[in-house]
């Protein structure tokens, strides 16, 4: 089975006060479509851009992102 | 639709309108056998004019129209999409370039392979450099739409 990477973006803004894709993006500094496409899984980020979308959540990546293997 | 795929679509359009133009007027001008050097130089004015003042409005316009993200800074998926586009262009213009320098070392053998086209040789290698810059071109701007419709 492959391995992907998949994130829990939309539920970490959920869970801080509904943070928007657009504050996520200003506060990271990059467009929201990156931002939907990093939480579509469509675009893997660079190691800092995945470091700074933990420290916005203040957490570790491994709480945001996950190497894993898919269900099919 | 990003500020950026936007202005990507545009210079798209405008690459592919202006260039269409000028060769349907050398090509209505070989048909009234009247293609000569001033007509193609005066054509090509022409195509590099509207091609400077159309990307500077388009430019203006996606900007009125996204105001919002008009200075924004490309980010790093907005670098690798660009790279990639650029990667596969380049392929496509190392082909034409070849195509030129064969053009120009073997005139004899060329003239066998494009003998269509009546044209002195200095300005058809120059035809071919604009048709290949100007397919790579499109193609490093299709690349990257399609990076940016399908994901990165």
């Amino acid at each position: 089975m492959a391995k992907v990477i998949s994130n829990n973006i939309r539920r970490l803004r959920f869970d801080h006060d509904e943070m928007t894709q657009k504050m996520l993006a200003d506060t990271i500094r990059v467009s929201r479509q990156t931002v939907v496409a990093i939480e579509k899984g469509k675009y893997s980020p660079s190691l800092e851009v995945a470091f700074k979308i933990a420290d916005v959540f203040n957490t570790s990546l491994d709480k945001v992102f996950q190497y894993q293997e898919t269900a099919e | 639709m990003s500020y950026k795929e936007r202005s990507i679509w545009g210079s798209l359009a405008a690459l592919i309108y202006i260039w269409f133009d000028y060769f349907s007027g050398m090509n209505q001008l070989y048909g009234a056998q009247s293609l000569t050097i001033d007509s193609i130089n005066e054509l090509l004015l022409d195509a590099v004019i509207m091609t400077i003042v159309i990307e500077v409005l388009l430019q203006i316009v996606v900007a009125i129209i996204d105001h919002k993200d008009a200075n924004y800074d490309e980010d790093e998926r907005d670098k690798l999409i660009t790279l990639h586009g650029c990667n596969n262009a380049y392929y496509f213009l190392l082909v034409g370039a070849h195509l030129a320098v064969f053009y120009i070392v073997f005139p004899t053998l060329s003239s066998y392979i494009f003998p269509f086209i009546d044209l002195p040789n200095g300005y058809f290698v120059l035809h071919l450099i604009i048709v290949f810059t100007l397919l790579s071109e499109i193609i490093r701007l299709a690349t990257q739409i399609r990076y940016y419709r399908r994901g990165f």
